[in-house]
């Protein structure tokens, strides 16, 4: 036992001080009133029953001043502050990082795994001693601190209240970065004060590495790990992506994916929707493990809204319930407004009619250098056919054999049947083409700038160009297409249709939305300073927007509704919101057998020890509790005349 | 106050004084004593002025008893029958015929004058109306005033236009002195050779014991009548807590730590103080009355006259 308010001598001075004065306050008679009688000897016999018991008198006398001893020292040692020695003066530091990813949704155990992490961590906060110190933290996509270090229980516990699951997985490494980075410098040199980082969860966190490398956690620092979680049954959708056919964007086609992640085999019902109304239903039986794609091959009906559900059947069990429901979002069929610039060309012109969305207006060059201002500004895409503007348009552009001061790529020398030699595939204006056979009479050597991506090249140059120019992007193309047999090949049309779509952001790929607990770069309209993001729950909070994309870490699924804001803070859109989906769709997070166990770096968690309930470390607390027992005691006796 | 508190330590507050003067006997209680005078007239219907006989022997003509002859002795009182049949000289008593003297001894000592002198007042006023009664029966009255000694005294008077006499001796009182019975009693017998009625009007608060000073009155043959005047907030005092407590006559401390629980003893050997000087009083055939200061006088003074010995 040691002293943490006062030290032994004075604490023994204290007390002896005190004892002292009560002492000699009793060995002092107080001065007794006096009060007159018209006949004294009437009291005789009084008194005389009274000395017959003053032996018992002297013991109640000596039965209060013991009282007030025991008071006194036991306020003495109230005010010493004593504790075991084995808890030390210091205390502890506790980082705890509480998991709030989907898996932790799951309802296995309790009401679910985080409500019941929640009580683990409670049951600690009962448990720190009065010198103990701990911070909790969310531990979901990013790790959020929820209170300063502290050691009041009730702040604590408003911390843990404020915990709220996720549908995004753990980013694991993040937090426990963090974790050492808060217990940096607490260390001490005896083992029972080491600082602790204390990681509830279900375990299925991965492995802790991130881009700087592995996690390694201190030696100094004592590392836990509190399970939470039973059971792995769990079938869940994987992937759920929707597309419009590139060449009729009335009908669309879905894909999804779902996944059987627990020991037994389950019997779950599929469940398709379009705009809310139910497009298809079906039973499915997974086997232990399976992954079960489906296809859903030219649908229509649905304008906007898809959404995938599954549902356990009779006599299956799924615990998790956040990857049982999926949402995407189709592309708008907004009618984008083509100008062409051409003194004619009717390749041009035949493919740009194969999709009944765009609004072409035909514009020879000379009209266009005469008056086409106007018409540019309203202009989805500017396409130039072998005339090039003196000055580029205030609009996306595909140039087709630019030349001149006015070309947003300078034209090097000829080439001569020059050929795609070199095709960047990921490029999504050549998705789908053929071009590595296509064959050219001539064209012109491009010479991209800094910034701009070539997407294919002759073994002479670059001849297909893609870039960015006053906010607006171009594709400059080095040679026309009547001097090559492209028009002659479906690559034409999908080259065109594509980098039309590349300019007004209506891409024909698979579109499954956005992924919970990744960053979100929404676009949003050229001179937004903010957006207003409102959730599945109907919250809209602000969001800043950073290159004319909105910024924002999602981490619950569902429908997104995004308003783009002027800096002053007005609705900058005149239009309707963007409308985005997110999803889990993480086979990883969906399977949620809990670990047993967990290693970081090759060191696996200890198992949380020290913290028993009931029972605070503070002793002085337990004395001033005696000390007010033995005040109502006095105080009873008192009353009750049996100390006086 | 009972409990009258020093206002100081070694600082006694002075003794309590009766200040009854002017008040006391006021035209209603005259009223009252006129009132208790016809009732004792009524009491005395029919029977003659000064009947009352004393055992004083003398030349009454109802023989009382025998002593043996003494030389000096009148012949004519010979029992000459006596001698005849015993051969033995002895002298024939009668009882002497004459009106009686009634004494008024009051105790005025301090305890009598404890708690604003209410007992003090309270036995002025009786001894005035019996006074009032023996006066207006043509008794010999006479008023005395006693502590451990006699204080003072009224000359024997008799008949009712002397009440306004014993009213100014009774208002001059003051409660002062300190309680000796036996002596006050054996200076009273020296100085009073006529044997008679003692009206005795103490608290009979005598730390020598109360039966010392009744016992001289009897043995001197003079007829005790006890008064004994008695104030419940005497049995009631209020105080708590450590306390000395002094006797207010003697100057007698105490230590004291009263509590309920002594409080309630106190009272219990208050009432056998009451008790013991009862049976003493009707052990030696002592006529007793209980005064207590709440009982109007006047109804007291009527059960004077029911308890009989004041009356006869």
């Amino acid at each position: 036992m040691i002293l943490a308010g006062l030290s032994v001598a004075q604490l023994v001075g204290i007390l002896g001080a005190a004892s002292a004065l009560v002492t000699v306050l009793y060995l002092l008679k107080l001065r007794r009133r006096t009060v007159a009688v018209p006949f004294s000897k009437l009291w005789e016999k009084v008194l005389r029953d009274k000395q017959a018991s003053s032996l018992l008198s002297r013991l109640k006398r000596i039965l209060s001043l013991l009282l007030q001893l025991a008071l006194i020292t036991l306020l003495g040692f109230a005010i010493g502050d004593p504790r075991a020695a084995a808890t030390l003066s210091k205390g502890r530091h506790l980082v705890v990082l509480v998991d709030a990813s989907a898996s932790m949704q799951a309802t296995d155990v309790g009401p679910s795994r985080l409500l019941a992490a929640k009580d683990e961590v409670k049951k600690i906060i009962r448990g720190l001693g009065g010198a103990d110190r701990m911070l909790v933290a969310q531990m979901d996509a990013a790790v959020t601190p929820l209170g300063p270090m502290s050691s009041d229980t009730s702040e604590l516990d408003r911390a843990v209240d404020a915990i709220k699951a996720t549908d995004a997985r753990a980013d694991f490494p993040r937090a426990l970065r963090f974790a050492m980075d808060t217990l940096r410098g607490l260390g001490a040199l005896d083992s029972l004060a080491k600082p602790e980082i204390v990681v509830v969860s279900d375990g299925r966190l991965g492995d802790a590495v991130d881009a700087s490398g592995s996690v390694h956690i201190d030696n100094d620092v004592t590392f836990t790990y509190l399970p939470v979680g039973t059971s792995a049954r769990n079938v869940g959708i994987t992937e759920f992506s929707v597309r419009r056919y590139p060449l009729d964007k009335s009908r669309y086609e879905v894909m999804l994916e779902v996944t059987n992640t627990g020991p037994e085999e389950q019997d779950v019902e599929l469940s398709l929707y379009g705009d809310a109304t139910l497009v298809d239903l079906t039973k499915l039986r997974l086997k232990p493990g399976e992954k079960l794609p489906r296809f859903y091959p030219n649908l229509s009906g649905a304008r906007r809204s898809l959404e995938a559900k599954i549902q356990p059947l009779e006599g299956t069990r799924d615990d998790l319930p956040a990857d049982n429901h999926a949402y995407a979002l189709l592309p708008s069929l907004r009618r984008a407004k083509v100008l062409v610039v051409t003194p004619g060309n009717t390749y041009l012109e035949a493919a740009l009619l194969l999709d009944e969305y765009l609004d072409v207006t035909l514009i020879s060059p000379k009209d266009y250098a005469d008056n086409a201002g106007p018409a540019v500004g309203s202009s989805d895409v500017v396409i130039f056919d072998g005339a090039t503007p003196l000055s580029p348009p205030r609009a996306n552009a595909i140039y087709i054999d630019p030349r001149g001061p006015g070309s947003p790529v300078q034209s090097g020398g000829e080439l001569k049947t020059p050929g795609f030699d070199k095709i960047d595939r990921k490029h999504p204006i050549v998705r789908w083409t053929a071009l590595g056979d296509v064959n050219i009479a001539r064209g012109h050597k491009l010479v991209p700038e800094p910034g701009d991506k070539v997407v294919g090249a002759s073994e002479q140059g670059p001849i297909l160009i893609v870039g960015q120019r006053s906010g607006f992007k171009f594709v400059a193309m080095g040679f026309d297409v009547r001097d090559s047999d492209l028009p002659l090949r479906v690559a034409w049309p999908l080259l065109l249709l594509n980098s039309i779509n590349y300019f007004t952001d209506e891409d024909a790929q698979y579109i499954s939305g956005y992924l919970t607990g990744e960053v979100w770069r929404v676009p949003v309209s050229p001179g937004a300073g903010q957006a207003v993001l409102k959730s599945p729950d109907g919250v809209e909070l602000a969001i800043p927007v950073h290159e004319g994309r909105a910024v924002y870490l999602g981490q619950h699924a569902g429908f997104y509704e995004l308003t783009a804001m002027d800096s002053r803070g007005r609705n900058h859109d005149t239009g309707q919101p963007v409308v985005f989906a997110a999803n889990l769709l993480d086979a990883e997070e969906s399977a949620i057998e809990p670990a047993k166990e967990l290693v970081v770096g090759g060191r696996k968690a200890g198992t949380l020890a020290g913290f028993s309930i009931g029972m605070r470390r503070e002793v002085w607390i337990y004395l001033l509790l005696a000390a007010l027992v033995v005040t109502a005691i006095e105080w009873a006796t008192y009353h009750r005349r049996i100390t006086v | 106050m009972l409990d009258a508190v020093r206002g100081a330590l070694g600082k006694r507050p002075s003794a309590p004084k009766s200040t009854s003067k002017g008040d006391l006997f006021d035209d209603e209680f005259q009223r009252k004593l006129a009132t208790l005078a016809l009732v004792s007239k009524r009491v005395f219907a029919g029977r003659m002025r000064a009947e009352r006989r004393t055992k004083k022997s003398g030349s009454g003509v109802e023989f009382a008893d025998h002593r043996d002859y003494q030389s000096g002795d009148d012949f004519r009182t010979l029992d000459w029958n006596i001698y005849q049949r015993f051969d033995r000289l002895l002298v024939r008593l009668y009882e002497e015929e004459e009106d009686l003297a009634i004494y008024f001894v009051i105790d005025t000592s301090r305890s009598m004058g404890f708690a604003a002198g209410r007992k003090l007042k309270y036995a002025k006023r009786v001894c005035a109306a019996l006074s009032y009664v023996g006066l207006a029966n043509l008794d010999r009255v006479s008023l005395v005033s006693t502590t451990d000694r006699v204080m003072d005294r009224m000359p024997t008077t008799r008949g009712k236009a002397r009440i306004f006499r014993v009213f100014r001796f009774l208002e001059q009182l003051e409660a002062e002195g300190r309680t000796n019975l036996e002596d006050a009693m054996k200076a009273f017998v020296a100085q009073n050779k006529r044997r008679g009625l003692i009206v005795l009007a103490s608290d009979l608060y005598d730390p020598h014991g109360f039966q010392r000073g009744i016992n001289v009155l009897r043995y001197n043959k003079y007829d005790p009548f006890v008064i004994h005047v008695t104030d419940a907030e005497d049995a009631k005092p209020k105080v708590l807590g450590d306390v000395i407590v002094y006797d207010c006559e003697t100057g007698d401390e105490r230590e004291v730590t009263v509590t309920a629980s002594v409080l309630d003893r106190f009272a219990r050997a208050y009432r056998d103080y009451l008790a013991e000087i009862e049976h003493y009083c009707s052990s030696k055939q002592v006529p007793y009355i209980q005064a207590d200061v709440s009982v109007p006088f006047d109804e007291l003074v009527l059960r004077v006259f029911r308890r009989g010995g004041f009356l006869r």
